[in-house]
């Protein structure tokens, strides 16, 4: 399986299909931290917001990398459907990690940020809080999934718009999305540590149900 | 390996491009998987392969180690001919040492050499299917499923597939092929699969005297005659033009 993740990861980088997503993402924070500097811990949370949409798309990009039967060659070279789709998860996560790891550095290079340098913990949590949802919505919108290149696009913008619009203080139904306005709201208002548990909890929660899914759907669509 | 009552369709409520197919490979069995284009022979062989899951039914007793050669490998891809072999290799899970002894190893056996640090997309339709064959040979496979093997090879290739499929089978591994070109005469003692209509029909392998019956067609109907005579469980031999006509 390590193996296999390996090779998607190399096929999304010497394919220069990592190109676009980086770009995106170096646009998104340029104009975050463009405005002057701000408070670390308080910046990371909207970072994170901003940074979601991005990581869906960067897995939706890794995902459909590989050709349709190259797909179907690894699994079958695997012996198990299962493995196979793990290692698409897991290729994604790491290039997810890359970018997080950009989305954390950069603005203290440029003078972005201002703060202690321990509000880098709390970037890294609340971005790592973003990144399996945004991993499993990415999956989802995949081209073995949605077959069509319009039907991907719809998932990802959906999910990305309702990431926002259900999480928004007094949304009806919270709980139906990951907890990315929560996490924005903890960063800039603060909180206890019970509140950051139960974040993390609805993030892992939400992510290992939307991984379901989508291996659900990936066990008939090789 | 054991198909069992599978059905296939690719999508809810539509047409089923298999229906009711039961059947039986046993170690060091040879089937040649035959039928028009189109009739589902494809499908038959990536469920075999366990690429798709039957929408009904099942198939049991897949060995550990399968290998599939597609009917079209997917060279658009990164990566150099060794840098592919090694890659999968590896997801196969073999060591350094031994992919690269593998690699080399069918690399020669296929005449690859002259290729192996050209990128993938630059090969040509039959290199790249050298490939494919040599991604599935990488680890022993228990059970090889060659889909059109023929298709694209150049002659001296072609004539290594035989080898490959006997070799296989004299080992103990199961081997399915597709082919609608009549290089399948090379296996001699292959049981066949005529696909047809939704549905497999099974004959064992021949053991009994045959002869042979030279029939003359239109060129016209040649595809279609040739078919038919396949789906009767006749085993076409060769086809030719006539001379002077």
């Amino acid at each position: 399986m390590i193996a296999l993740t390996r090779m998607r990861l190399h096929g999304f980088v010497r394919t220069g299909r990592a190109v676009a997503p980086l770009i995106a993402a170096l646009a998104v924070l340029s104009i975050l931290y463009g405005g002057g500097q701000a408070e670390a811990g308080e910046a990371y949370g909207v970072s994170a917001l901003v940074a979601f949409p991005v990581l869906a798309w960067q897995t939706k990009i890794l995902l459909d990398v590989e050709p349709d039967v190259q797909r179907r060659l690894a699994r079958v070279a695997l012996g198990s459907a299962g493995r196979e789709i793990a290692a698409g998860l897991l290729a994604a996560a790491a290039a997810g990690l890359g970018t997080i790891a950009v989305a954390l550095v950069m603005p203290w290079i440029f003078g972005g940020v201002k703060g202690e340098p321990s509000s880098l913990l709390i970037g890294l949590g609340v971005h790592l809080l973003a990144l399996g949802p945004a991993v499993a919505l990415g999956a989802l919108s995949c081209r073995a999934v949605t077959r069509t290149a319009g039907m991907g696009a719809a998932v990802l913008v959906t999910g990305s718009v309702l990431a926002i619009v259900l999480g928004l203080q007094g949304s009806p139904a919270p709980w139906l999305v990951p907890p990315l306005m929560a996490a924005t709201r903890f960063t800039t208002s603060g909180g206890t540590a019970l509140t950051a548990l139960t974040l993390a909890a609805h993030a892992t929660l939400w992510t290992a149900a939307a991984a379901w899914a989508y291996a659900r759907l990936r066990r008939d669509r090789a | 390996m054991h198909l069992d009552d599978v059905w296939q369709r690719y999508r809810r409520g539509g047409p089923w491009v298999l229906s009711n197919v039961t059947a039986r490979v046993e170690p060091g069995g040879i089937v040649v998987v035959l039928g028009r284009n189109g009739a589902g022979k494809s499908t038959l062989l990536q469920l075999v392969a366990g690429v798709l899951r039957p929408t009904r039914g099942r198939v049991t007793d897949r060995p550990a180690v399968v290998g599939w050669v597609p009917e079209r490998f997917p060279a658009d891809q990164a990566g150099t001919v060794t840098g592919y072999l090694r890659a999968m290799a590896a997801v196969r899970g073999l060591g350094h040492a031994a992919a690269t002894r593998a690699v080399d190893e069918w690399v020669q056996r296929l005449g690859l050499g002259a290729f192996r640090d050209v990128k993938l997309p630059e090969l040509s339709k039959g290199t790249a299917q050298k490939v494919g064959l040599a991604q599935a040979m990488l680890a022993p496979p228990d059970l090889l499923i060659l889909d059109e093997p023929w298709e694209g090879l150049d002659a001296a290739t072609r004539d290594l597939v035989p080898g490959i499929v006997l070799e296989v089978a004299a080992r103990g591994g199961s081997v399915l092929v597709s082919d609608h070109r009549g290089e399948t005469v090379r296996l001699p003692g292959a049981a066949s699969w005529t696909v047809a209509d939704g549905t497999v029909t099974t004959a064992a392998a021949d053991t009994g005297p045959r002869c042979v019956v030279e029939v003359a067609v239109d060129a016209a109907d040649l595809a279609d005659a040739v078919a038919r005579l396949r789906e009767q469980g006749h085993h076409v031999l060769r086809v030719r033009e006539e001379v002077g006509s």
